[in-house]
Protein backbone atom coordinates (compact mmCIF):
# COMPACT_ATOMS: atom_id res chain seq x y z
CA UNK A 1 0.00 0.00 0.00
CA UNK A 2 2.96 1.95 0.40
CA UNK A 3 3.68 4.38 -2.35
CA UNK A 4 6.91 3.17 -4.21
CA UNK A 5 8.84 6.66 -4.46
CA UNK A 6 11.10 5.22 -7.62
CA UNK A 7 7.33 4.68 -9.05
CA UNK A 8 5.70 7.92 -7.91
CA UNK A 9 9.02 10.24 -9.59
CA UNK A 10 7.59 8.13 -13.46
CA UNK A 11 3.72 8.66 -13.07
CA UNK A 12 2.83 9.75 -16.59
CA UNK A 13 0.31 11.32 -14.97
CA UNK A 14 2.61 14.68 -14.85
CA UNK A 15 3.30 14.58 -18.25
CA UNK A 16 -0.43 14.70 -19.07
CA UNK A 17 -0.47 17.57 -16.85
CA UNK A 18 1.87 19.12 -18.70
CA UNK A 19 0.05 19.18 -21.55
CA UNK A 20 -3.21 20.45 -19.98
CA UNK A 21 -0.81 23.46 -18.79
CA UNK A 22 -0.05 24.13 -22.23
CA UNK A 23 -3.85 24.12 -23.39
CA UNK A 24 -4.11 20.37 -24.34
CA UNK A 25 -7.57 20.24 -23.69
CA UNK A 26 -7.72 16.15 -24.92
CA UNK A 27 -5.38 15.81 -21.92
CA UNK A 28 -7.40 17.62 -19.53
CA UNK A 29 -11.17 15.54 -21.30
CA UNK A 30 -8.62 12.28 -19.98
CA UNK A 31 -7.19 13.31 -16.22
CA UNK A 32 -11.08 13.80 -15.56
CA UNK A 33 -11.88 10.81 -17.14
CA UNK A 34 -9.33 8.97 -14.89
CA UNK A 35 -9.91 10.55 -11.62
CA UNK A 36 -13.56 11.56 -12.15
CA UNK A 37 -14.97 8.18 -10.01
CA UNK A 38 -12.25 8.35 -7.06
CA UNK A 39 -12.32 12.20 -6.75
CA UNK A 40 -16.02 12.07 -6.68
CA UNK A 41 -15.99 9.22 -4.28
CA UNK A 42 -13.68 11.21 -1.70
CA UNK A 43 -15.77 14.42 -1.76
CA UNK A 44 -18.95 12.47 -0.94
CA UNK A 45 -17.32 11.02 1.60
CA UNK A 46 -15.87 14.12 2.79
CA UNK A 47 -19.14 16.24 2.52
CA UNK A 48 -21.69 13.30 3.26
CA UNK A 49 -23.84 14.50 0.24
CA UNK A 50 -23.68 12.94 -3.27
CA UNK A 51 -25.07 16.30 -5.19
CA UNK A 52 -22.62 18.41 -3.49
CA UNK A 53 -19.72 16.18 -4.14
CA UNK A 54 -20.41 16.58 -7.79
CA UNK A 55 -20.18 20.32 -7.67
CA UNK A 56 -17.12 19.99 -5.30
CA UNK A 57 -15.22 17.40 -7.42
CA UNK A 58 -15.81 19.89 -10.49
CA UNK A 59 -14.37 22.56 -8.93
CA UNK A 60 -11.64 20.75 -7.96
CA UNK A 61 -10.75 19.69 -11.44
CA UNK A 62 -11.37 23.45 -12.28
CA UNK A 63 -8.58 24.24 -10.15
CA UNK A 64 -6.44 21.56 -10.96
CA UNK A 65 -6.69 23.00 -14.43
CA UNK A 66 -5.54 26.50 -13.25
CA UNK A 67 -3.17 25.41 -11.59
CA UNK A 68 -1.45 22.84 -14.17
CA UNK A 69 0.99 25.00 -14.89
CA UNK A 70 2.45 26.01 -11.37
CA UNK A 71 2.66 22.78 -10.23
CA UNK A 72 6.22 20.97 -9.63
CA UNK A 73 5.92 17.18 -10.19
CA UNK A 74 6.59 14.99 -7.40
CA UNK A 75 4.61 12.03 -6.10
CA UNK A 76 1.31 10.93 -7.91
CA UNK A 77 -0.73 13.08 -9.57
CA UNK A 78 -3.42 11.71 -7.17
CA UNK A 79 -2.17 12.71 -4.09
CA UNK A 80 -1.66 16.31 -5.63
CA UNK A 81 -5.58 15.86 -7.02
CA UNK A 82 -6.43 14.63 -3.49
CA UNK A 83 -5.45 17.44 -1.54
CA UNK A 84 -6.79 19.68 -3.57
CA UNK A 85 -10.15 18.22 -3.09
CA UNK A 86 -9.68 17.17 0.67
CA UNK A 87 -8.67 21.61 1.31
CA UNK A 88 -11.72 22.22 -1.01
CA UNK A 89 -14.05 19.92 0.93
CA UNK A 90 -13.16 21.15 4.59
CA UNK A 91 -13.20 24.79 3.08
CA UNK A 92 -17.35 23.78 2.49
CA UNK A 93 -18.14 22.18 5.49
CA UNK A 94 -16.42 25.14 7.29
CA UNK A 95 -18.50 27.71 4.75
CA UNK A 96 -21.09 25.22 5.96
CA UNK A 97 -20.56 25.57 9.43
CA UNK A 98 -20.49 29.77 9.37
CA UNK A 99 -23.65 29.68 7.39
CA UNK A 100 -25.54 27.62 10.12
CA UNK A 101 -23.87 29.88 12.56
CA UNK A 102 -25.28 32.60 10.84
CA UNK A 103 -28.63 31.63 10.62
CA UNK A 104 -28.96 30.36 14.11
CA UNK A 105 -29.17 26.52 13.51
CA UNK A 106 -28.08 24.38 16.20
CA UNK A 107 -27.84 20.67 14.06
CA UNK A 108 -24.80 19.81 14.28
CA UNK A 109 -24.74 17.88 11.11
CA UNK A 110 -27.03 18.35 7.52
CA UNK A 111 -29.78 15.65 7.12
CA UNK A 112 -27.92 15.26 3.64
CA UNK A 113 -30.12 13.02 1.35
CA UNK A 114 -27.18 10.22 0.93
CA UNK A 115 -27.00 8.14 -1.87
CA UNK A 116 -27.62 4.46 -1.10
CA UNK A 117 -27.85 1.78 -3.28
CA UNK A 118 -31.34 0.25 -4.77
CA UNK A 119 -32.43 -2.60 -2.01
CA UNK A 120 -31.76 -5.61 -4.21
CA UNK A 121 -29.85 -7.77 -0.95
CA UNK A 122 -31.58 -11.80 -0.59
CA UNK A 123 -31.66 -11.43 3.21
CA UNK A 124 -34.12 -8.31 4.29
CA UNK A 125 -32.62 -8.61 8.14
CA UNK A 126 -29.01 -8.25 6.66
CA UNK A 127 -29.69 -5.10 4.65
CA UNK A 128 -31.87 -3.53 7.17
CA UNK A 129 -28.72 -4.00 9.53
CA UNK A 130 -26.58 -2.34 6.31
CA UNK A 131 -28.00 0.74 6.15
CA UNK A 132 -28.23 1.39 10.06
CA UNK A 133 -24.77 0.87 10.22
CA UNK A 134 -24.27 3.55 7.12
CA UNK A 135 -26.41 5.66 9.00
CA UNK A 136 -24.78 5.27 12.19
CA UNK A 137 -21.09 5.96 10.73
CA UNK A 138 -22.10 9.07 8.13
CA UNK A 139 -23.49 10.87 11.53
CA UNK A 140 -20.32 9.70 13.48
CA UNK A 141 -18.10 11.22 10.71
CA UNK A 142 -20.46 14.09 10.45
CA UNK A 143 -19.84 14.39 14.16
CA UNK A 144 -16.16 14.78 14.00
CA UNK A 145 -13.46 17.65 13.85
CA UNK A 146 -12.85 18.54 9.72
CA UNK A 147 -9.43 17.42 10.82
CA UNK A 148 -9.98 13.87 12.23
CA UNK A 149 -12.76 13.44 9.71
CA UNK A 150 -10.28 13.57 6.33
CA UNK A 151 -7.79 11.29 8.20
CA UNK A 152 -10.65 8.58 8.44
CA UNK A 153 -12.25 9.16 5.36
CA UNK A 154 -8.49 8.13 3.21
CA UNK A 155 -7.26 5.50 5.54
CA UNK A 156 -10.25 3.54 6.16
CA UNK A 157 -12.56 4.78 2.89
CA UNK A 158 -9.86 5.39 0.43
CA UNK A 159 -7.33 2.62 1.62
CA UNK A 160 -4.40 5.07 2.10
CA UNK A 161 -1.57 4.68 4.29
CA UNK A 162 -0.27 6.75 7.25
CA UNK A 163 2.70 7.73 4.08
CA UNK A 164 0.19 8.51 1.44
CA UNK A 165 -2.48 10.10 4.20
CA UNK A 166 0.49 12.42 5.56
CA UNK A 167 1.88 13.36 1.57
CA UNK A 168 -2.14 14.44 0.74
CA UNK A 169 -2.61 16.68 3.74
CA UNK A 170 0.95 17.86 4.09
CA UNK A 171 1.45 16.89 7.74
CA UNK A 172 3.93 14.12 9.40
CA UNK A 173 2.91 10.33 10.03
CA UNK A 174 2.59 10.93 13.62
CA UNK A 175 0.02 14.01 13.16
CA UNK A 176 -1.98 11.17 10.78
CA UNK A 177 -1.48 8.26 13.58
CA UNK A 178 -2.50 11.41 16.76
CA UNK A 179 -6.07 12.42 14.18
CA UNK A 180 -6.86 8.64 13.88
CA UNK A 181 -6.33 7.52 17.18
CA UNK A 182 -8.47 10.72 18.54
CA UNK A 183 -11.03 10.14 15.83
CA UNK A 184 -11.52 5.49 16.76
CA UNK A 185 -12.11 7.19 20.67
CA UNK A 186 -14.58 9.58 19.36
CA UNK A 187 -16.11 7.12 16.58
CA UNK A 188 -16.56 4.28 19.20
CA UNK A 189 -18.05 6.59 21.86
CA UNK A 190 -20.55 7.32 19.06
CA UNK A 191 -21.35 3.57 18.20
CA UNK A 192 -21.61 2.69 21.65
CA UNK A 193 -24.33 5.47 22.10
CA UNK A 194 -25.96 4.29 18.75
CA UNK A 195 -25.64 0.67 19.75
CA UNK A 196 -27.63 1.46 23.45
CA UNK A 197 -29.86 3.45 20.89
CA UNK A 198 -30.74 0.65 19.34
CA UNK A 199 -30.96 -1.90 22.02
CA UNK A 200 -33.29 0.79 24.28
CA UNK A 201 -35.61 0.86 20.98
CA UNK A 202 -35.36 4.20 20.06
CA UNK A 203 -36.05 4.88 16.37
CA UNK A 204 -33.01 5.46 14.11
CA UNK A 205 -33.38 9.16 13.09
CA UNK B 1 -2.50 0.85 30.09
CA UNK B 2 -0.60 2.96 28.31
CA UNK B 3 -1.57 5.34 25.16
CA UNK B 4 1.76 3.95 23.41
CA UNK B 5 0.30 0.44 23.68
CA UNK B 6 -3.06 1.58 21.98
CA UNK B 7 -1.11 3.13 19.53
CA UNK B 8 0.81 0.47 18.27
CA UNK B 9 -2.58 -1.74 18.24
CA UNK B 10 -3.96 1.12 15.89
CA UNK B 11 -1.03 0.20 13.95
CA UNK B 12 -1.36 -3.49 13.85
CA UNK B 13 -4.98 -2.59 12.86
CA UNK B 14 -4.20 -0.88 10.11
CA UNK B 15 -1.14 -2.79 8.62
CA UNK B 16 1.20 0.13 9.76
CA UNK B 17 3.95 -1.74 11.90
CA UNK B 18 6.55 -3.27 10.57
CA UNK B 19 6.61 -7.17 10.03
CA UNK B 20 8.80 -8.07 12.98
CA UNK B 21 7.02 -5.82 15.65
CA UNK B 22 3.85 -6.67 14.42
CA UNK B 23 4.78 -10.35 15.04
CA UNK B 24 6.31 -9.60 18.23
CA UNK B 25 2.88 -7.58 19.02
CA UNK B 26 0.34 -10.53 18.10
CA UNK B 27 2.08 -12.30 20.06
CA UNK B 28 1.90 -10.30 23.05
CA UNK B 29 -2.03 -9.89 22.32
CA UNK B 30 -2.16 -13.52 22.05
CA UNK B 31 -0.57 -14.00 25.42
CA UNK B 32 -2.53 -11.06 27.30
CA UNK B 33 -6.27 -10.95 28.07
CA UNK B 34 -6.60 -7.19 28.31
CA UNK B 35 -4.45 -6.51 25.23
CA UNK B 36 -6.59 -8.94 23.53
CA UNK B 37 -9.53 -7.12 24.87
CA UNK B 38 -8.37 -3.74 23.69
CA UNK B 39 -7.05 -4.94 20.21
CA UNK B 40 -11.26 -6.36 19.90
CA UNK B 41 -12.74 -3.09 20.76
CA UNK B 42 -10.10 -1.26 18.44
CA UNK B 43 -10.99 -3.65 15.70
CA UNK B 44 -14.73 -3.59 16.22
CA UNK B 45 -14.46 0.47 16.07
CA UNK B 46 -12.94 0.25 12.78
CA UNK B 47 -14.75 -2.34 10.64
CA UNK B 48 -18.43 -1.07 12.26
CA UNK B 49 -17.20 1.91 10.23
CA UNK B 50 -19.44 1.11 7.00
CA UNK B 51 -20.83 3.35 4.29
CA UNK B 52 -22.77 2.37 0.94
CA UNK B 53 -20.92 2.45 -2.79
CA UNK B 54 -21.00 5.91 -3.53
CA UNK B 55 -22.97 7.02 -6.02
CA UNK B 56 -21.83 6.13 -9.75
CA UNK B 57 -20.41 8.81 -11.78
CA UNK B 58 -22.86 10.95 -13.53
CA UNK B 59 -23.53 11.33 -16.86
CA UNK B 60 -22.00 13.34 -18.88
CA UNK B 61 -19.55 14.31 -16.04
CA UNK B 62 -16.65 15.00 -18.63
CA UNK B 63 -18.33 17.31 -20.48
CA UNK B 64 -19.33 19.99 -17.45
CA UNK B 65 -16.18 20.02 -16.34
CA UNK B 66 -14.90 20.83 -19.77
CA UNK B 67 -17.75 23.60 -20.68
CA UNK B 68 -16.88 25.26 -17.27
CA UNK B 69 -13.20 25.32 -17.99
CA UNK B 70 -13.52 26.77 -21.85
CA UNK B 71 -15.75 29.32 -19.95
CA UNK B 72 -13.24 30.07 -18.06
CA UNK B 73 -10.54 30.25 -20.68
CA UNK B 74 -12.44 32.37 -22.78
CA UNK B 75 -12.03 35.07 -20.33
CA UNK B 76 -16.08 35.83 -18.98
CA UNK B 77 -16.46 38.60 -16.87
CA UNK B 78 -16.60 37.18 -13.55
CA UNK B 79 -15.70 38.17 -9.88
CA UNK B 80 -13.25 35.56 -10.31
CA UNK B 81 -11.38 36.95 -13.15
CA UNK B 82 -10.90 40.12 -11.29
CA UNK B 83 -7.52 41.07 -9.94
CA UNK B 84 -6.69 39.51 -6.90
CA UNK B 85 -6.26 43.21 -5.05
CA UNK B 86 -9.95 44.63 -6.17
CA UNK B 87 -11.66 40.92 -5.01
CA UNK B 88 -9.66 42.25 -1.54
CA UNK B 89 -11.01 45.57 -1.93
CA UNK B 90 -14.34 44.66 -2.97
CA UNK B 91 -14.70 41.45 -0.27
CA UNK B 92 -13.32 44.09 2.76
CA UNK B 93 -16.19 46.25 2.09
CA UNK B 94 -18.30 43.53 1.55
CA UNK B 95 -17.59 42.04 5.45
CA UNK B 96 -17.68 45.60 6.51
CA UNK B 97 -20.92 46.16 5.38
CA UNK B 98 -22.00 42.98 6.40
CA UNK B 99 -20.41 42.91 9.91
CA UNK B 100 -22.36 46.63 10.17
CA UNK B 101 -25.42 45.25 9.10
CA UNK B 102 -25.38 42.09 10.92
CA UNK B 103 -24.78 43.98 14.04
CA UNK B 104 -27.55 46.74 13.37
CA UNK B 105 -29.87 43.60 12.69
CA UNK B 106 -28.68 41.59 15.92
CA UNK B 107 -28.92 44.38 18.13
CA UNK B 108 -31.66 46.44 16.50
CA UNK B 109 -35.18 44.24 15.41
CA UNK B 110 -36.79 45.78 13.11
CA UNK B 111 -40.43 47.54 14.68
CA UNK B 112 -43.03 45.66 15.07
CA UNK B 113 -41.26 42.67 15.94
CA UNK B 114 -39.80 41.32 12.66
CA UNK B 115 -36.43 39.57 12.38
CA UNK B 116 -34.45 41.56 10.74
CA UNK B 117 -31.39 40.11 11.80
CA UNK B 118 -32.00 36.85 10.62
CA UNK B 119 -33.24 38.55 6.87
CA UNK B 120 -29.59 39.68 6.97
CA UNK B 121 -28.42 36.35 7.52
CA UNK B 122 -30.69 34.92 5.01
CA UNK B 123 -29.64 37.73 2.31
CA UNK B 124 -26.01 36.69 2.74
CA UNK B 125 -26.52 32.79 2.72
CA UNK B 126 -28.38 33.03 -0.41
CA UNK B 127 -26.30 34.97 -2.57
CA UNK B 128 -25.56 33.45 -6.31
CA UNK B 129 -22.74 31.49 -7.81
CA UNK B 130 -19.78 33.89 -9.06
CA UNK B 131 -20.91 36.71 -6.67
CA UNK B 132 -18.51 39.26 -4.40
CA UNK B 133 -19.13 36.70 -1.72
CA UNK B 134 -17.71 33.73 -3.57
CA UNK B 135 -15.62 35.48 -4.93
CA UNK B 136 -14.49 36.29 -0.77
CA UNK B 137 -14.32 32.98 -0.09
CA UNK B 138 -12.53 31.53 -3.06
CA UNK B 139 -9.47 34.69 -2.05
CA UNK B 140 -9.69 33.19 1.31
CA UNK B 141 -9.53 29.53 0.44
CA UNK B 142 -7.23 30.21 -2.42
CA UNK B 143 -4.72 31.89 0.30
CA UNK B 144 -5.01 29.20 2.62
CA UNK B 145 -4.39 26.20 0.10
CA UNK B 146 -1.77 28.31 -2.33
CA UNK B 147 1.23 26.83 -0.63
CA UNK B 148 -0.15 23.64 0.14
CA UNK B 149 -0.92 22.38 -3.22
CA UNK B 150 1.57 23.74 -5.46
CA UNK B 151 4.78 24.21 -3.39
CA UNK B 152 4.75 21.73 -0.83
CA UNK B 153 4.56 18.81 -2.96
CA UNK B 154 4.64 15.31 -1.71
Amino acid sequence: MTTDSAAAAVDPGWEALARVAAGDAEAFASLVDSHQERLLRLCERLLGDAEEARDAAQDVFLKAYRKAAAVRPQGQVYTWLYRIAVNHCLNKLRRRKLVRFLRWEDTEERDAPAFEPPDEAADPAAALEARRRWRVTRRALARLPENQRSVVVLVRFEGLSYKQVAEVLDITEGAVESRLFRAMRRLEAAQEAAGSRVSQGEAEP
Amino acid sequence: MTRGIEHDLMRLLHNELPADEARTLRARVFREPELQELYARLERTWQGLSLPPAAPVPAGFTGRVMARARSQASGSLSWSAAPRWVRATAAAALVAGAALGLGVGRTWPAAGGGEAGSESVTFLSATAENSLADSYWSLVEDTAAADAETEAQP
